[in-house]
């Protein structure tokens, strides 16, 4: 079944006095359960992509099509993870995993069982107290994701959520990333310029063209779970992949 | 406060205090326009005595906390509309820029002539007075808000009254402090500025009595008194709330 489905989505960016074209009409579709990773050269608009199928941007031309009906405004079944986590700072972090469950309006102690449940999954459970500042960076990401899981989203949206944490924790995260993924089926799009990042956790990855982008190429990612960033298995696809996203890096 | 800190403020205290006997014995101005520290000391007591001084102290407080907290939720709601809604911004925005420009004692005529010599016109004089500075730390706060704060939140299902109550306000407020410890002093000034001209209870009543009845020392005693409640409100609440938060918020 078709989750998410992108239709000639054309965007602008405004830069000083003139209008580039950023996204020259891209099509997508991604069935339900599926993991794809979207790479692309740094300023593709990549982001700008995921943030228009979360509602957070319009785009000027085409639409999303989400279980069929048009996109129109951002909302809980499409949660998006941001690069820097964007964690409350006055809230504590179990506070932070309830906050989408207390808009809803659910009861304090149902919300705590939910999250309890979360922080648990993401190793949190001592940290449920504490503020963000006292956390590491991987941390935060792990607080950021049980924040998305929380509020059982069909689709997770993940905008570079590993680029700023060190190696070892990346690769940590990674494997965590795929058993979530297992256990809970979500449909996933997840942004990264990382190539290994998407042969480990893609089931799809799709490939950005530069500027004015269009999806370029899907490569199908079939390999066994949990897949390690060392496995010299999937260096081929990645070779794959690095040599159509070349001539696209040096056109940017 | 660090103890070598107080020590060397009771000295310096202690010597300005006996600087002043020492020039009150001098008689280079007379008694009756310097009063000495003694004069001062006993005409403080004596007010204290009878109970003047405290009705005085606890009045003017009074009209000070409701004054200040019509001006702290009247310009809360101002400053984030303004930031919120482009519009308000445009046309009210520059009104308020206008009107914190008016000194508070500036609006005492227009009070008398609304509210008559009562209590409501004091308050809001002082409530106008301090309110538009409110106002702009507010906006000024909303538009610093890092936008993936606000974004995330919406994403999770946050809009409206929900949105200003769990994440505009409690992520504006390092700026809000700031603008309620304005807001306050503005208040404290605009109290004491009408109870003058008013003529109607209060400490700048007490203090236009003094002038009126040619006690020098009452308008020592009532200036020092001033003075001293300003430095505790500022030290025991501000100081305090202001500590509490940039510590939560980890910038310190």
């Amino acid at each position: 079944m078709t989750k998410l489905e992108a239709k000639n989505i054309v965007k602008y960016f405004k830069h000083d006095s003139h209008r580039l074209k950023a996204l020259g009409g891209v099509n997508l579709q991604v069935e339900d359960g599926e993991f794809v990773c979207l790479v692309g050269p740094s300023g593709c608009g990549k982001s700008t992509f995921l943030r228009i199928v979360a509602g957070l941007e319009t785009p000027d031309e085409g639409e999303i099509l989400f279980d069929g009906k048009p996109v129109t405004t951002t909302g809980p079944e499409r949660i998006i993870v941001f690069q820097e986590g964007a964690l409350f700072p006055w809230l504590k972090v179990q506070d932070n995993v309830e906050f989408g469950l207390k808009m809803a309006g659910i009861p304090k102690e149902e919300r705590a069982q939910i999250s309890k449940r979360y922080l648990d999954m993401m190793q949190l459970t001592k940290f449920a107290d504490s503020y963000t500042y006292q956390l590491s960076t991987g941390m935060k990401q792990r607080v950021a994701i049980a924040r998305a899981l929380v509020m059982d989203p069909d689709v997770l949206l993940m905008d570079e959520p590993f680029a700023a944490l060190d190696a070892q924790t990346r690769d940590l995260l990674l494997v965590e990333m795929q058993l979530i993924w297992e256990k809970t089926k979500k449909t996933i799009l997840f942004v990264t310029h990382n190539v290994t990042e998407a042969t480990v956790l893609g089931t799809k990855v799709a490939v950005f063209s530069n500027r004015p982008s269009t999806i370029k190429k899907i490569i199908n990612v079939d390999y066994k779970r949990p897949r390690l960033v060392e496995d010299q298995n999937l260096f081929p696809l990645q070779q794959e992949i690095l040599s159509e996203l070349r001539p696209e890096v040096k056109k940017s | 406060m660090k103890k070598n800190t107080l020590v060397k403020q009771i000295i310096f205290y202690v010597a300005l205090v006996a600087i002043w006997q020492i020039v009150s014995m001098t008689n280079i101005w007379p008694n009756n326009l310097f009063p000495s520290p003694y004069e001062v000391a006993e005409d403080l007591v004596y007010t204290a005595s009878d109970g003047t001084l405290f009705f005085g102290i606890g009045t003017s407080l009074l009209r000070l906390i409701i004054g200040l907290t019509i001006a702290i939720g009247g310009g809360m709601l101002l400053g984030i509309f303004m930031a919120r809604v482009e519009i308000v911004n445009q046309t009210i925005g520059s009104l308020v820029l206008g009107l914190q420009s008016i000194p508070s004692v500036a609006w005492v005529p227009l009070a008398i002539l609304w509210f008559g010599l009562t209590d409501g016109g004091i308050i809001f004089v002082t409530a106008i007075g301090s309110m538009f500075s409110v106002t702009i730390a507010t906006y000024n706060g909303v538009k610093n808000i890092n936008p993936h704060y606000i974004e995330a939140a919406r994403n999770m299902g946050a809009k409206g009254t929900q949105l200003a109550t769990y994440v505009l306000i409690p992520a504006a407020f390092p700026y809000l402090i700031s603008g309620f410890k304005q807001g306050w002093a503005f208040a404290w000034r605009g109290v004491i500025g009408a109870e003058l001209l008013f003529s109607f209870l209060g400490l700048g009543f007490l203090l236009n009595v003094g002038r009126q009845l040619n006690d020098i020392s009452q308008v020592f005693a009532i200036m020092l008194v001033i003075m001293m409640v300003g430095i505790a409100i500022d030290g025991i609440i501000f100081k305090r709330i202001e500590n509490k938060v940039m510590s939560r918020w980890g910038l310190r």
